[in-house]
């Protein structure tokens, strides 16, 4: 039995230092690596550090919420607890997925989801599991376990920190798309996404569940159509996309007791105000905020 | 759960304490505790396949009981026979049923008949081959008249489904395990750490050097096809080099966990790249498989052939290495893996030199010039029939070897991780340096020699800091679990 002490003893002593080099890593900024969605990555490790416990509004989605969703403009208006879970890429069945541990650790009571098309093109992100699946306290107040969990490498570590896109996140998790016309890659601009995809009908299918789930735990799902470049429907072909698509994501939120708001409007949001197809700049941003908000007053109380 | 997964840090952790701290009062207990491990270590793989290796253990354990206690010879055959068509038919169904069907289809269609096949989808039990060849030596051994069969229940089910070698070996004989399960295992400090260090050189050559092998061949076959040859040549160093890795890094941590509970297990690789011959390399790859066949295949077979001399011997070579490379897959791939080996023995056979052991000198800080010559030559024999382990059919081996021996053989290969591909031909030098080096030892990292403990703790932190920095973006399940 002293042998056996003596050896548990040892081996703990051991393998303190090894531990040390992780928070170390931690404390560096050196996050550990959860998804293969840096951002993502960030913003719940960034999110861990503020210690919220309650929040009565979230936002979510892809890129469009994260950039076009202002902050303060929300923040100040609505005076409510509120943070952005957005994230770059997210479909609507990560969002499904993802919205399962926000809901059960934040208790929202208002959900908004700023929505494009580029949410409903491509399969499920499993790595995402690897966040939701793991035990609420560890992910909240321990999450140096994600360096153990689908170990990474220190390389790897390192590498991904060096690399990752800078993003500049505000104090409620959004982050503003500032780049100068010169920076803007003409390519990009003028890029016109395939859509539908073989994945809109899942992710259709995805939103119908998510609906229907929010409505369970009594929270309202308020879904906002971001606005979308004039020249992106210049035919009457992708008009009527566009149409259907706004008509089915109507009705299967509707359905389920939520608020669909739809802020395409060639006319209000010009091309200046946009970055690509889908992204609006930050004036965008704004413009797009604001007249949320004003809707929003009308429903969150 | 594997051996490289947190959970089983978590499932063996726990696992340790109870053994040492409330299991330890009695031999029962114990074994008690080891057996309920075993199974929920199986069962945590595929529950499902948990009721074919218990039944597997009742019908054996009876068998050994009425053969043993049988005093009619032919009464003990035909029971021993039981045995084999239970064992050996249960791995044919589950490992080689599609491949017989599908083989036996192409064979007809060669003379222009079409048969309507009916093939079945099979999942192979984890480790069958490993536990059904433990359970063969066990009848054997009793009909033999080796061994007294076990009259306690628990220790033979222990014995068949011991965990840390349930899935990929080593296969331990009932000689060796079966006596210690007999006895209550005691706490031995200096084994305990022992058996850490061979864990930590285990986990360094799995999931350093063989996954990250595993990411360059698997490109490298993948996109065999539009590479110089110098590629292929590099990608089938790699490959050989994985699977060393992979296998010897699996064997090392099974040998530490089994050194962890108290039980000393069959060493399975012997610095197998510092052999000098063929038949020395098979000395020293995979010892527990290799030493199985020799015992139960190739022996007997030397016997009957005993009268062809020469050419008895070389049937009974190409017959036992064929049956080697059965064992590796249902793929004709592994069949002439086997059979290619095989071959290879054929002058030694001829010049009389095949038991003729060539030791390696220990007391040499480098090998001799003619010793290293050879060591390379085996080791070019041995990566070239790699190529067919590797590979997904005969056609894309020969493809494989076609493109290799063309003129791109002299141009650079094309390599596109450079940092990675440097960090990991890095690591890999530093294995062959420690096991050069450590030659006459259990394992590389048996150093505890050095007395001086700084000394000893750079070693071990240096080579965990390694494995922290270098680890594989994906960790790969280990390659012989498909066996």
């Amino acid at each position: 039995m002293k042998g056996t002490v003596k050896f548990i003893f040892k081996t703990l002593l051991f393998v303190l230092p090894v531990l040390l080099i992780f928070e170390v890593l931690f404390r560096l900024g050196y996050s550990p690596i959860i998804t293969n969605s840096t951002l993502f990555d960030l913003k719940v490790i960034r999110l861990q550090k503020q210690h919220n416990k309650h929040l009565k509004v979230i936002s979510i989605g892809s890129s469009v919420s994260l950039y076009e969703l202002n902050s303060n403009i929300i923040v100040h208006n609505l005076h409510v607890p509120y943070y952005n879970f957005a994230s770059w890429g997210l479909q609507i069945s990560d969002m499904r997925v993802l919205l399962n541990c926000f809901v059960n650790d934040y208790h929202p009571r208002y959900v908004i989801i700023g929505s494009s098309i580029g949410d409903f093109i491509s399969p499920s992100n499993d790595t995402y599991l690897n966040y939701v699946n793991t035990n609420t306290f560890i992910r909240n107040e321990f999450p140096e376990i994600f360096y153990f969990k689908n170990y990474s490498s220190i390389h790897q570590i390192i590498r991904r920190k060096h690399t990752a896109f800078p993003v500049q996140f505000d104090s409620w998790g959004g982050a503003l798309l500032t780049i100068k016309a010169k920076d803007i890659n003409r390519d990009k601009w003028n890029e016109h996404g395939i859509f539908p995809t073989q994945y809109t009908a899942d992710q259709y299918r995805e939103l119908d569940s998510l609906g229907a789930w929010l409505n369970t735990q009594h929270v309202k799902l308020i879904f906002a159509q971001a606005p979308i470049k004039a020249s992106y429907a210049n035919t009457a072909v992708s008009r009527q996309i566009l149409q259907r698509h706004f008509d089915q994501c109507q009705s299967i939120i509707e359905k389920h007791g939520g608020t669909y708001l739809n802020y395409y409007n060639p006319a209000i949001f010009t091309d200046s105000l946009f970055f690509d197809q889908y992204h609006l700049q930050a004036a965008g941003g704004v413009v797009f905020t604001r007249l949320l908000v004003s809707d929003l007053k009308k429903i969150i109380k | 759960m594997l051996f490289t997964s947190i959970t089983f840090v978590i499932f063996f952790c726990l696992f340790f304490l109870l053994y040492w701290f409330i299991f330890n009062r009695g031999l029962k207990l114990q074994n008690l505790l080891l057996l309920v491990g075993n199974y929920l270590f199986y069962a945590w793989w595929d529950w499902r396949f948990l009721s074919l290796l218990i039944a597997s253990s009742i019908l054996n354990y009876f068998l050994g009981i009425s053969i043993y206690n049988s005093k009619q010879e032919k009464r003990r055959s035909f029971l021993l026979w039981i045995g084999l068509l239970q064992g050996l038919g249960t791995l044919l169904f589950f490992k080689y049923f599609n491949f017989f069907v599908k083989s036996i289809a192409a064979a007809f269609i060669a003379f222009n008949i079409k048969l309507d096949i009916y093939t079945l989808n099979i999942i192979l039990p984890l480790g069958i081959s490993f536990y059904t060849f433990r359970t063969l030596s066990y009848l054997l051994d009793i009909k033999h008249g080796k061994i007294k069969p076990s009259t306690d229940w628990v220790v033979f089910f222990c014995y068949v489904s011991f965990f840390p070698c349930v899935i990929s070996g080593p296969i331990d004989r009932p000689k060796t395990l079966i006596p210690q399960l007999e006895k209550l295992r005691t706490f031995n400090y200096a084994q305990a750490t022992d058996a850490l260090r061979q864990i930590l050189w285990g986990l360094f050559k799995k999931i350093v050097i063989a996954d990250n092998c595993a990411a360059f061949t698997n490109d490298i076959f993948e996109h065999y096809q539009t590479l110089p040859a110098s590629s292929l040549l590099f990608g089938a160093f790699l490959s050989l080099i994985q699977v060393y890795a992979d296998f010897s890094g699996y064997s090392d941590i099974a040998i530490g966990l089994s050194n962890l509970i108290g039980f000393k297990i069959t060493r399975n690789f012997d610095t197998p790249f510092f052999a000098r011959n063929i038949a020395d390399f098979w000395r020293r790859w995979h010892i527990s498989l290799t030493s199985w066949l020799t015992d139960y295949v190739f022996t007997p077979l030397t016997i009957y052939f005993r009268d062809l001399e020469k050419t008895g011997l070389i049937l009974a070579i190409l017959i036992n290495f064929t049956a080697i490379g059965i064992w590796h897959g249902a793929n004709w791939t592994f069949i002439l893996f086997g059979f290619l080996n095989g071959c290879y023995y054929i002058p030694l056979i001829l010049r009389g030199t095949l038991n003729k052991k060539k030791k390696i000198a220990t007391d040499r800080l480098l090998p001799e010039l003619p010793a290293l010559l050879n060591m390379a030559g085996t080791f070019i024999l041995i990566m070239f029939t790699f190529i067919l382990f590797r590979a997904d059919s005969l056609a894309q081996a020969f493809d494989y070897y076609h493109r290799l021996f063309s003129h791109s053989l002299f141009m650079a290969p094309v390599i596109i991780e450079k940092v990675n591909t440097a960090a990991t031909l890095v690591c890999i030098l530093i294995m062959f340096a420690a096991e050069w080096l450590q030659r006459d030892k259990q394992h590389a990292l048996q150093i505890d020699f050095i007395k001086n403990f700084p000394a000893r703790a750079i070693i071990y932190y240096g080579l965990i800091l390694i494995i922290l920095t270098f680890t594989a973006t994906r960790n790969s399940d280990f390659i012989y679990f498909k066996f």
